[in-house]
C-alpha cells in the first residue's frame, strides 16, 4: 500500500512540474508574440509622440479612477476575504448623489460666482457625493454582509452579487432610466495644450485628487492607530479581538473608507465624463477589480500601481498591438484572466495579511 | 445498524439514479412527436378567435431602457394614441383594441425575449415594433415562425425587411437612403472628403456606419479611420485620439444620442479633431443628444428619416399627445408619428380581414392578416401616404439633414427644402 501511495506522489509532482514548465512556455510565448506584433505593427504606424503621450494621459486617468475604486475592493479582501461585488454600484451612487448636489448648487449659482466659492462648491458636491457612497457602503455592510460572516466564502459572494443588482434596478427604477448629465462649471470646462497633447482640466483633477486621497489612505493606514487595529483585523481577526480591537468597528470603518473613495471617483467619473446612469458603476467596477487582482489583492500600493497599469494598458494597448480600439476591454480582461493563471498573487503579492482565512 | 441504513439508502440511491438514466432516452424523443403533432390542425391554430367582449391585442416591443428610453417611451406614447383613436372611433365590430406594451430595451437578446412572449400568447393579433434594429432582428425568426406580423415604426437597418420575410413590414425608412444621403451631403454639400467613420457595434449603428462608408468609398471620398464603441461607454478619449492621429476632415458617428453627444463633446478636447465637422444619424436627433453634447453641439449636423408630414394632422396628433402625458411630442424623441402610423397601419389591415361568426366572436385568420398589410390601399397617415411594397417598406418621406444651432436642430438640407 505505501509504496503505490509514494510512486502516485511522485508522479502527482512530476505531473506540477511538466504543468507548470508548460505554463510557463505558454506565459512566454504569449510575451514573444505581444513583443512582435507591437514591434512589427504597432509601431509601424508612425504614430507621433505627441500621440503616445496623450494617450498614456488618458491611460493615467483612467488608471486614477480605476484606483480609488480598487482600493475599496482590495480593503475590504484584506480584512474578510470577500469580494465586494456591489463595489462598483457604491461608486454609481456616489456619482448619482453628486449629481443632484451639483443639479442643487446650479440652482443656487454658486457655480458661476468667483472661483474660491466655485472650488469649495465642487467640494461640497464631492463630499455630498462621498456621503452618499458611505452610507450605502455601510448599509451593505450591516445588511447583506455582516449576517453571513460566519457562512461559507460563497455566500457573501452571492449577496454581493444580489446586492449590485438591486442597488442597479433601485436607482433604475427611482431616478429613470435616462442618463443624467451632468453640466462641467467653466472653471473646469476645458483643459491646456501643450503642443499637440491636450490634457482636459477634469482629467488632471482626477488624476492629482486620486493620488492625493491614495496618500491619505496609505497614512491611514500605515501612522494611525485606527490603521494598526485595521492591519490587525486583517492578520488575525479572532486574536485582534483578544487584544480589545473593536472587530466590528473597524469593518465597519474599512468598509466607510472604501466607500468614501469610490464616492469621490463618482463624481469626478461624472464631472470628467459628463454622465451618469443606473448601470454606470458595472464596468468601471469590474475593471477596478481586475486592478485589485493585478496589483495583487489584499495589497494597497499593489491596488494603486495596478490601476495605473491597467488603465495605461488599455489607452496605448490596442494602439500599440494596431487592432482597432474597440478591443480594449478584451485587453483588460485577457489580462485578468492571464494574471489569474500565471500569479495568482498578483504582480506585488498579497500583502495586508499574510493569513489566508 | 445505522451503518447498514446508510448502505442500504446508498443502494437506493444508486438505483434510482440508473433508473433515471434508462428512463431518459424516450424522454428526449418526445419532442419530435411533438413538431409533427403541431402541423396538424393548421386551419385552428392559424386564426385568433376573440369571444364577444374580448379585446384585440396588438403586442408592442419598445425601448423603454436601454440607450434610448426616451425615444422608446415616445413611440409607446404614439401607439396608445392610436389606440385611443381607434377606440374612440368604436373599435371593430364593437370589439375593442388594447395595446399589450414590452420592454424591448434597443437590444437583441431581450428583443427575442419579446418575441417569445408574444408567440406564446395566442391572443397577440399583430406587433408593433422594435424600436431599434438590434432589437427587431431579434423579433424576427421567431415572429415569423409564430406568423405574427409585425410593422415597425424606427428600426432602420435595411436587412429587417427582405424578400425571405413576410410578417416584416416598417413605416421608417431604411437606412440604405439615410446612409446614401449622408454620404452625399458630406462630401458634396460640406465639400469634406477625409471622413472618419465610428459606429457603437449595435446592428443599427454599425449597420448605417457601413452603409454610409460604402457610399463614401464609391463617390471618390477617403474613409481615414472605421473605429466601433460600445453602446454605454462614456470615455472616447483613447479612441478620438487614434482617429484624430489620421486628421480626417469630418467624424461620421452610426449609433444613439448619448454616445453621440459625447463624441462630440470630447472631440473639442481631441487634438486634430477641435474644429472637425462631426455627423450623427436619426439615433442621435433627440433631446437626450443636445443635453449630453452641452455646447459642442452647436455647429454638427443630425440627419433624420422624417416622414412626408400633413401639418393637419400633426397638429390634432400633437394636442392629444400634450393632453394625454403634459410634454411637447418632440421632447421626448423623433418616431411618435411613424409609431401612430404603425398601429393605425396594423388595425387598417386587422379590419379588412376579421369576421365575426355565428356564435359572435371575431376571427382573424393570421396568414390573411399577414397578406392584408401588403395589399392595404394606400391610406394618409401623420407621416404621408402609408403603402407597403412587395418586401414590407411602408413609409413615406426622405431624409433630412439638421444643423444644430442656438441648442436647437435647424434643417438645412435634404427632404421638404427642395
Amino acid at each position: 500500500m505505501a509504496p503505490s501511495r509514494l510512486t502516485a506522489q511522485v508522479a502527482g509532482v512530476n505531473g506540477k512540474t511538466a504543468l507548470r514548465f508548460l505554463l510557463r512556455a505558454f506565459g512566454a510565448a504569449i510575451l514573444v508574440l505581444v513583443i512582435w506584433r507591437v514591434t512589427t505593427v504597432g509601431l509601424a504606424e508612425g504614430y507621433p509622440a505627441s500621440f503616445w503621450i496623450s494617450q498614456a494621459l488618458n491611460g493615467l486617468v483612467l488608471g486614477g479612477v480605476y484606483a480609488l475604486v480598487a482600493l475599496g475592493y482590495t480593503l475590504v479582501y484584506g480584512i474578510l476575504f470577500m469580494i465586494n461585488f456591489a463595489h462598483g454600484e457604491v461608486m454609481m451612487i456616489g456619482g448619482i448623489a453628486g449629481f443632484f448636489a451639483l443639479q442643487f448648487s446650479q440652482a443656487r449659482g454658486w457655480l458661476e460666482g468667483p472661483w474660491p466659492v466655485v472650488v469649495v462648491a465642487l467640494l461640497l458636491i464631492m463630499l455630498f457625493g462621498m456621503a452618499a457612497s458611505v452610507l450605502i457602503g455601510v448599509t451593505l455592510e450591516r445588511l447583506a454582509y455582516r449576517p453571513l460572516r460566519q457562512a461559507p466564502r460563497l455566500v457573501p459572494l452571492i449577496s454581493a452579487i444580489g446586492a449590485s443588482l438591486f442597488l442597479q434596478y433601485s436607482v433604475l427604477l427611482i431616478f429613470g432610466v435616462s442618463p443624467h448629465s451632468y453640466r462641467k462649471p467653466a472653471l473646469i470646462s476645458g483643459g491646456m495644450r501643450m503642443g499637440d497633447v491636450f490634457i482636459p482640466y477634469t482629467g488632471a483633477i482626477i488624476f492629482v485628487t486620486s493620488i492625493l486621497l491614495m496618500l491619505a489612505l496609505y497614512f491611514i493606514i500605515q501612522r494611525t492607530k485606527l490603521g494598526r487595529a485595521m492591519r490587525a483585523v486583517a492578520e488575525d481577526r479572532a486574536t485582534a479581538s483578544l487584544m480589545g480591537v473593536d472587530v466590528n468597528a473597524v469593518i465597519v470603518i474599512t468598509f466607510m473608507l472604501g466607500s468614501a473613495l469610490a464616492g469621490a471617483a463618482g463624481v469626478m467619473l461624472g464631472f470628467h465624463n459628463t454622465v451618469v446612469k443606473f448601470n454606470s458603476g458595472f464596468v468601471p467596477g469590474l475593471k477596478a477589480f481586475t486592478a485589485a487582482v493585478l496589483g495583487g489583492i489584499g495589497n494597497i500600493p499593489g491596488a494603486m500601481f495596478g490601476a495605473l497599469i491597467l488603465g495605461l494598458i488599455e489607452a496605448i494597448g490596442p494602439s500599440a498591438l494596431g487592432i482597432p480600439t474597440e478591443y480594449k476591454d478584451v485587453i483588460a480582461f485577457t489580462l485578468l484572466v492571464l494574471i489569474l493563471i500565471f500569479r495568482p498573487s498578483g504582480l506585488f503579492g498579497e500583502v495586508l495579511s499574510e493569513k489566508k482565512a | 445498524m445505522l451503518k447498514q441504513l446508510r448502505i442500504a439508502a446508498l443502494f437506493a440511491a444508486t438505483l434510482l439514479l440508473l433508473a433515471a438514466c434508462v428512463a431518459a432516452p424516450p424522454a428526449a424523443e418526445a419532442p419530435a412527436e411533438d413538431a409533427s403533432m403541431e402541423e396538424a390542425p393548421a386551419d385552428m391554430s392559424g386564426k385568433v378567435v376573440i369571444a364577444s367582449g374580448g379585446m384585440i391585442r396588438i403586442g408592442g416591443s419598445f425601448a423603454l431602457t436601454g440607450p434610448i428610453p426616451d425615444p422608446g417611451l415616445n413611440i409607446r406614447h404614439g401607439a396608445e394614441i392610436a389606440i385611443d383613436d381607434l377606440n374612440a372611433a368604436g373599435g371593430l365590430e364593437g370589439f375593442m383594441f388594447e395595446l399589450v406594451a414590452e420592454d424591448g430595451a434597443c437590444d437583441g437578446t431581450q428583443g427575442t425575449n419579446v418575441g417569445n412572449k408574444f408567440a406564446a400568447d395566442e391572443t397577440i393579433v399583430a406587433v408593433t415594433g422594435g424600436t431599434c434594429s438590434g432589437e427587431t432582428f431579434g423579433l424576427v425568426p421567431i415572429l415569423q415562425e409564430a406568423r405574427i406580423p409585425f410593422v415597425s415604426p424606427s428600426a432602420t437597418n435595411p436587412d429587417i425587411t427582405s424578400p425571405d420575410c413576410d410578417v416584416c413590414n416598417r413605416v421608417a425608412l431604411s437606412d440604405a437612403l439615410q446612409g446614401a444621403t449622408d454620404a452625399d451631403f458630406v462630401l458634396s454639400d460640406l465639400g469634406l472628403t477625409k471622413v472618419a467613420v465610428v459606429h457603437d457595434n449595435s446592428d443599427y449603428g454599425k449597420g448605417l456606419a457601413e452603409i454610409f462608408q460604402n457610399n463614401v468609398t464609391n463617390m471618390g471620398g477617403e474613409v481615414s479611420s472605421f473605429e466601433g464603441v460600445q453602446v454605454g461607454d462614456t470615455d472616447f478619449r483613447a479612441m478620438l485620439a487614434r482617429v484624430g492621429a489620421d486628421a480626417p476632415q469630418a467624424v461620421f458617428f452610426g449609433g444613439y444620442s448619448t454616445e453621440a453627444g459625447l463624441i462630440a463633446q470630447q472631440m473639442t478636447e481631441t487634438p486634430g479633431l477641435e474644429e472637425t465637422a462631426f455627423m450623427s444619424v436619426d439615433g442621435a436627433y433627440t433631446q437626450q443628444y443636445l443635453e449630453a453634447a452641452g455646447d459642442a453641439a452647436e455647429g454638427t449636423y443630425i440627419s433624420f428619416v422624417a416622414g412626408a408630414d400633413s401639418e393637419d394632422m400633426n397638429a390634432e396628433f400633437d394636442a392629444k399627445y400634450v393632453e394625454k402625458y403634459g410634454v411637447s411630442p418632440d421632447d421626448l424623441g423623433p418616431f411618435h408619428s411613424q409609431s401612430y402610423d404603425s398601429v393605425k397601419l396594423i388595425a387598417a389591415a386587422i379590419m379588412a380581414v376579421a369576421t365575426v361568426d355565428d356564435s359572435g366572436n371575431l376571427v382573424i385568420d393570421r396568414e390573411e392578416l399577414i397578406s392584408a398589410i401588403r395589399a392595404l390601399d394606400a391610406f394618409e397617415g401623420l407621416t404621408g401616404t402609408i403603402k407597403c411594397d412587395s418586401i414590407g417598406e411602408c413609409g413615406a418621406g426622405g431624409v433630412q439633414i439638421f444643423q444644430v444651432a442656438d441648442g436647437a436642430f435647424d434643417q438645412v438640407s435634404g427632404f421638404g427644402m427642395e
